[in-house]
């Protein structure tokens, strides 16, 4: 094994590296992003402490909410990371670059193979591990249990981490031992979209908030057994919540040796069958990714889709469009993504739809419009976070092959407002869609209906222009996964750009809309001082639109322009 | 007439000077040879011809037009084959055409069309036109950039690295296009690492060195200039006194 610190070394001395050779924006960068994640972090454990404050001041089930919010949370993490574990293990166990190099060497294949373990859990668990540890906090901040608690956590946590990646390599090496390992990357991705939707929306339509209200329930009886029907007592993080339940509840007794027992040695078996399997199927199945990937194409619905897109645009732009539209149905790890949205844009609406607005104490009419005014600000928040996805990676998904577009006669200009145009329709689309569905759901006023959708229908354009904007002045051209474009500095600095532009357009539009509200239901006139601050705040909102349009598209061609790094 | 010239051309890289006052002249129908060490500076200026780097210093024309100042216009009247093949690989090499082809302002008539499969059929990737590009091997990428680069008919071909990646068939192919095109006048920029491919079939050569030419002319001047007999590969040494392959000592075996 004494090569297995050697192939774990480049990893190391890679990181050591750009820390210590990063330069001052790169610094500055890391700041930003460290902050963003920090407050996230923060939000997550005010909300996580909130929540479980609630609970304890419910009589006799606050501990049974508690427990079973604890094991919903394990599972939860456990389940992302199994898949995590799936996707990450396809690329360091068969697709990295540098694995020939690793197979060429005299190192033995357990070593390779476990380095590229060691590299599959170490990139799989730490967002996990990150985004998991506020909510145990605030159990802990909640619960005030011992420091038994937080060795018990530690322990629980690596256990877990261990047997989820695991599992994950074990699937990820049957998979590539049944399908090419480029194959099996679109398959697992498919599949990881499909059962995320499904679990989504499954979740949503079970309305788990009905769990903390024991009136939709019929019998007290039925509502305790829903509580008490835990999960399967055969799962490693039904033992994990039982392990630190134990240190957290005051009635939790004894240190479950048992249940710690049972997590340990199933890790350690995992171990053991994984290394086994390796000996069998691994290299067979690196063998098998090496070869070459062949499909024909070829779709007369997309061909029709491509020629209809074609017509009013002509020339250089109809072929920049079309090369888009063809790549984006044709790489499954674009197009899947629409799922996602789909789920997302159901559930939204749905929660529209079943807004208890009846129960509340305020004047219906003014909430219906309250609640549609603010349901601007989300379905910008909601586009913004589409858009990110979809929009801000249009530059970068011309990737390697960027260089064809720089030396040809299209001037970047063009290519911006092609790129422009091939979103900004789809976007005017969904936006209206999101703000029409909910407000036919709240039963809105013709005149907040009407409001919302106009601010909606000129917010999209300033949206996706500044998507395009950042995605052009921060591209990233070197990527194995479109995905990964997003999760970048520009895609935050992006995401917190568009929401302040949404956040300014709320601002200026509140007053008028008041004094419009208000006027209508006292059935008085508005007057002159108030006619002007009306003109005034949407003369506002339309040049804050226009500038933001031509500000970002402007700032994005002169990006591409001085862009060098070929 | 001089389809190409560099004037002055120079470019900075965080103080260093990858491309040093650059003068170089290239008439019509001419395959003119770049040749250079490592870190020369070759690519780089290739890449300033292509419109894809801006010079620091310096002008480039080509077709008589100033680069900075009609960047479409030179684009439209010349083709980029880089060496390294970067394509969108979800695309068909027939798809990829007809995407260049609408680049390059060609409607999308019968005649454009019948020109896309004459290349095709050239290059020996007909048979290939309607397979996803993911599937083609390096060598087919590189015919299908230059087949790429040949769509609009363009007057000045800038080439860097023709021969990577090609077998000796397609490397022989490559030849016997960059003499066809010469002989239609149309000019040829290239640069090569292999020497004997540039002493085949190059009209004329430069030498760069640490981004400054060190020597022009045709072969037999080259090697007049270098005071040395044989083949380019004992001139191209002796002027470039041996950098970039230079041992101090000879490699021991372990």
């Amino acid at each position: 094994m004494k090569n297995l610190f050697l192939l774990l070394s480049p990893r190391a001395l890679g990181l050591k590296n750009s820390v210590l050779s990063a330069a001052s924006d790169i610094r500055k960068k890391a700041v930003i992003i460290g902050a963003t994640a920090l407050a996230f972090w923060a939000v997550l454990f005010v909300l996580s402490a909130r929540m479980l404050v609630y609970f304890q001041s419910v009589e006799v089930i606050g501990d049974l909410l508690a427990h079973h919010l604890l094991s919903m949370v394990l599972l939860t993490f456990f389940a992302l990371l199994v898949f995590s574990n799936i996707l990450t293990a396809l690329s360091n166990l068969y697709l990295s670059a540098d694995l020939e190099l690793c197979h060429s060497s005299p190192s033995r294949l357990e070593e390779v193979f476990l380095s590229r373990c060691v590299f599959t859990i170490i990139d799989s668990s730490w967002m996990a591990a990150v985004f998991g540890l506020p909510v145990m906090i605030a159990y802990a901040w909640v619960y005030r249990p011992g420091p038994g608690f937080y060795i018990a956590l530690a322990q629980t946590g690596l256990a877990l981490a261990f047997i989820a990646s695991a599992i994950g390599i074990l699937i990820t090496m049957i998979m590539v031992n049944l399908f090419p390992a480029h194959r099996t990357r679109d398959i697992l991705m498919l599949l990881t979209m499909f059962i995320v939707i499904a679990v989504y929306i499954l979740l949503r339509f079970l309305r788990p908030e009905r769990l903390v209200d024991p009136d939709a329930f019929f019998t007290a009886m039925q509502y305790m057994s829903a509580l008490k029907s835990t999960d399967s007592a055969y799962i490693p993080t039904h033992w994990a919540t039982e392990i630190l339940w134990g240190k957290l509840s005051e009635t939790g007794n004894g240190s479950r040796l048992f249940e710690t027992a049972l997590l340990w040695s199933t890790a350690a078996a995992m171990a053991v069958i994984n290394l086994w399997a390796a000996g069998r199927i691994y290299l067979k199945g690196f063998s098998k990714s090496q070869e070459a990937k062949g499909r024909r194409a070829g779709s007369f619905i997309l061909d029709a889709f491509i020629k209809l897109a074609r017509k009013p645009l002509g020339g250089d732009l109809a072929s920049i469009v079309e090369k888009d539209i063809r790549i984006f149905f044709r790489d499954n790890t674009q197009w899947s993504q629409l799922l996602l949205l789909g789920a997302l844009v159901v559930v939204y609406v749905y929660n529209f739809s079943v807004l208890p607005l009846e129960k509340s104490p305020i004047r219906l009419e003014f909430l219906q419009n309250v609640l549609a005014f603010l349901n601007m600000g989300l379905a910008g928040f909601v586009l913004s976070a589409v858009s990110v996805r979809f929009v801000y990676p249009s530059i970068s998904v011309e990737g390697g092959a960027f260089w064809i577009l720089k030396s040809s006669p299209l001037t970047m200009g063009r290519l911006i407002w092609g790129k422009y145009i091939l979103a900004v329709i789809p976007m005017l689309i969904l936006g209206e869609m999101l703000i029409i569905l909910t407000n036919y759901f709240l039963h809105v006023s013709l005149f907040m209906m009407i409001l919302s959708s106009v601010t909606m229908f000129f917010a999209v354009f300033g949206l996706i222009a500044m998507g395009i904007g950042f995605g052009a002045v921060y591209p990233r051209f070197k990527y194995e996964n479109i995905s990964q474009v997003s999760t970048g500095f520009g895609g935050l600095v992006y995401m917190i750009s568009s929401i302040l532009f949404m956040a300014a357009i709320i601002l200026l539009e509140a007053g008028p809309v008041r004094i419009l509200f208000t006027a209508n239901m006292r059935g008085v006139k508005v007057t002159a001082l108030q006619g002007l601050w009306i003109i005034l705040a949407f003369l506002s909102i339309f040049l804050l639109i226009w500038f933001t349009v031509h500000r970002s598209i402007k700032m994005g061609m002169k990006a591409l322009e001085e862009y060098e790094r070929f | 007439m001089d389809i190409i010239r560099l004037e002055n051309l120079t470019k900075l890289y965080k103080g260093l000077r990858a491309v040093d006052n650059l003068n170089i002249s290239v008439r019509e129908g001419v395959i003119f040879g770049f040749l250079g060490p490592n870190g020369a500076g070759k690519t780089t200026t290739i890449k300033m011809m292509a419109g894809i780097l801006r010079p620091t210093q310096g002008r480039i024309f080509i077709n008589g037009m100033d680069l900075e100042k009609e960047p479409s216009r030179v684009k439209g009247c010349s083709g980029f084959i880089p060496d390294r093949p970067f394509l969108y690989e979800k695309l068909t090499g027939m798809e990829f055409l007809r995407f260049l082809s609408g680049l390059y302002g060609l409607d999308d008539s019968g005649s454009t069309n019948n020109r896309l499969i004459e290349l095709l059929e050239i290059f020996d990737l007909f048979n290939w036109r309607n397979e996803l590009i993911e599937s083609y091997s390096h060598g087919m990428k590189q015919r299908l950039v230059m087949c790429g680069a040949l769509v609009h008919d363009p007057k000045v071909l800038i080439v860097d690295e023709p021969m990577v990646g090609l077998d000796p068939r397609g490397a022989r192919l490559v030849k016997d296009i960059f003499r066809g095109q010469a002989e239609k006048g149309r000019t040829i920029f290239m640069s090569t690492h292999s020497l004997e491919t540039a002493q085949e079939v190059c009209h004329e050569i430069a030498i760069i060195q640490e981004g400054r030419v060190i020597a022009q002319g045709t072969v037999d001047e080259l090697r007049e200039d270098a005071g040395v007999d044989g083949n380019l590969e004992n001139a191209f040494l002796k002027l470039t006194e041996g950098k970039g392959i230079r041992h101090e000592k000879p490699l021991s075996s372990s």
